[in-house]
């Protein structure tokens, strides 16, 4: 594969990038701020002395509304491009995605269960109430891929083609789950299923997000130590192994650093697809399969995409909002078909 | 002198007052829930919506106001965009952070029950008739509701006198095609039997049927709903969907009804007493006009 771009500029550029979404998502919306109000909200929410007259709404909307709802899509999209990299690393197959190891059929049984039958969990404390949905969708996620990571091993081994094979059939189990409770639902809980199915950075709120944040950090902090490995998995297990590493352990930490992203990323927005696709793929494109470029600009990447895309989700049809995962389906799909037919010209 | 400068000033604050609570009502609302948005219509506040959610389908002219969406997928800085004073909408407007997010910026949220019974419409008019500075007009409204309910009781009861409660099924679809059952605890079951009819499905919850099942439960009445088609499209839509439906009693004795769907969202709304009306007469065509 050529390289298209230096590592360097291509660091630079997706910075820009990423600066440049932020400062989009936080500066547009459906409410029109004056410019000037925004930078200047902007620089009293950092602590800077300016003067709060008739600031009052713009500082709201700017802190409340769309400064987590930006931190948000940061954290969701940077975190499903590298547990999309881990992946595609692990199964060897660019077309490899998050949802093979069962962690998004997971978590969506885990909130069809919250959705469903919340009310039977009704005599709960008030405080957990919110968040039962979230943490349902988080542990359902974690509980199918260890699932299939024990269905993958064998005689302290991993087989990564029997874990493929077993998210499958894990995968269709918890769709049927999920299509069971579905039948159970009323009118207004199978509505919120569909919603929550197609994913949304509506209504973030900091509460929500440090869990997401640590864990992403967190992630993104550790994966990129594990870039020479990956690019030696690269070769094959064998070879890998031949090289000094140890593969078993290597493969234990991609499978769990997927399970917590993802499953903290869909906690927190829902089902969003694509993302942990097709940014590995466009990053590779520019800048070849080499790890230590490919996991820190996935992030970046998959921040910007997300970023954008809900700047299409909440703009489009104002006052009302799309759900997100239709737009990055909308562009996810069409690339993707782009990807697998680019080989035959 | 003395005595009628004190009841000039008292007149005088009485104004004040009448007028500063007057000016403290909400002039701008957003609606989130389709009997609601009627009922602010109905009390003369249809100038006063400056946006609807997806559910408010009546009156017509509402369709032409901003949509928010979705109620229970309501986006904060959409519905701030429409400066708004007051949201309303029923316990499922959601999702609750971003109610939150829409009080904090000084918007006054309120919330109606939806539950399908007289003494929940009773409160949530005279809350929304204070709202609007219309109580008068909300208490009429309201007593117009219960006598026609009270008719609508009269005569379902001296129709059954007559003539056996007909077997009904409510069927739910989009153009006809795979039609879902309206069973136990919906509000299409309330209406049916509001209107005297027998509700021959005994699951719970809207429920799609084997056609078997359907055919066997033998309807005397065939009540549907179509979201996509209306009138003879919507009817003519069902039974080229589903032929077998032409083999049960109620199509032989052509007692199939059409009602709009948009009545059984959202709680008891101001359309109900005449749909109610126009089933009971389907219902017991014997003493209809009586």
């Amino acid at each position: 594969m050529t390289i298209l771009v230096k590592p360097r500029a291509l660091f630079i550029g997706l910075s820009l990038l990423c600066l440049l979404a932020v400062w989009l998502s936080l500066a547009l919306g459906p409410v029109s701020l004056p410019l000037f109000d925004t930078l200047r909200a902007a620089l009293r929410l950092i602590g800077l002395p300016i003067a709060a007259d008739g600031l009052e709404q713009a500082e709201l909307i700017l802190g409340q509304i769309r400064l987590p709802r930006t931190l948000l899509g940061l954290a969701v999209g940077g975190v499903l491009a590298l547990s999309g990299v881990a992946m595609q690393g692990l199964f060897r197959n660019p077309l490899a995605d998050p949802g093979l190891v069962g962690v998004s059929s997971g978590a969506a049984l885990g909130a069809a269960i919250a959705i469903v039958g919340g009310s039977i969990f009704g005599g709960l404390p008030e405080a957990f109430g919110p968040y039962l949905l979230s943490l349902c969708a988080f542990i359902g996620g974690l509980g199918v891929t260890a699932l299939v990571y024990r269905l993958g091993r064998r005689n302290g081994q991993t087989h990564v083609a029997t874990m493929l094979l077993a998210g499958i059939a894990l995968t269709a189990l918890a769709g049927s789950a999920v299509g069971l409770f579905t039948y159970l639902a009323d009118d207004a809980t199978l509505r919120t299923l569909t919603f929550w199915n197609l994913g949304s950075l509506n209504g973030a709120s900091y509460a929500r997000l440090w869990p997401l944040l640590l864990i992403t950090a967190g992630v993104a902090l550790w994966l990129p130590r594990r870039a020479k490995a990956l690019n030696a998995l690269l070769l094959g297990e064998s070879e890998a192994g031949h090289l000094g590493i140890d593969v078993e352990r290597l493969k234990r930490e991609l499978v769990f650093c997927t399970a917590l992203g993802v499953g903290a990323a869909v906690a927190a927005a829902g089902m969003i697809g694509f993302v942990g696709l097709v940014v590995p793929h466009l990053v590779r494109l520019l800048a070849g399969p080499d790890h230590r470029v490919l996991l820190p600009a996935s992030v970046l990447a998959g921040g910007s995409l997300l970023l954008f895309a809900d700047l299409v989700a909440r703009l489009a049809l104002a006052p009302a909002e799309l759900p997100i995962g239709i737009v990055t389906a909308f562009i996810g799909a069409p690339f993707f078909l782009y990807l697998l037919l680019r080989g035959r010209a | 002198m003395r005595l009628s400068t004190h009841v000039a000033a008292l007149c005088a604050g009485l104004l004040v007052s009448y007028h500063a609570v007057a000016a403290e009502l909400p002039q701008r609302w957003v609606s989130a829930g389709g009997a609601l948005s009627e009922w602010v219509c109905a009390l003369g506040g249809e100038s006063k919506l400056v946006g609807v959610d997806t559910t408010s389908q009546h009156p017509q002219t509402l369709k032409a106001l901003p949509s928010i969406g979705y109620q229970r997928q309501l986006s904060a800085e959409g519905i701030l965009s429409l400066r708004p004073q007051i949201l309303i909408g029923t316990e499922e407007m959601g999702p609750p952070p971003v109610l939150s997010q829409v009080r904090s910026a000084g918007v006054q949220v309120e919330l109606f029950s939806a539950q399908p019974d007289l003494p929940t419409l009773q409160a949530n008019l005279q809350h929304l008739g204070k709202l609007l500075g219309a109580q008068d007009r909300a208490s009429q409204l309201l007593q117009g509701y219960q006598q026609q309910l009270e008719q609508q009781k009269v005569r379902v009861t001296r129709a059954q006198l007559q003539e056996k409660s007909p077997g009904v099924l409510m069927l739910l679809g989009h153009a006809g095609g795979k039609p879902l059952i309206a069973g136990k605890d919906t509000a299409a079951d309330w209406l049916l039997q509001k209107a005297g009819g027998h509700n021959l499905a005994a699951h719970s919850g809207y429920k799609p049927f084997s056609v078997e099942s359907l055919v066997s439960l033998d309807p005397d009445v065939l009540v549907f709903a179509d979201r996509a088609l209306t009138g003879d499209a919507a009817r003519a839509a069902l039974f080229k969907e589903n032929p077998i439906l032409s083999s049960t009693r109620a199509a032989r004795d052509g007692r199939v009804i059409e009602l709009d769907p948009t009545l059984l969202v959202g709680g008891l709304g101001p359309r109900l007493p005449d749909a109610l009306k126009s089933l009971s007469e389907g219902f017991f065509p014997g003493s209809a006009g009586q």
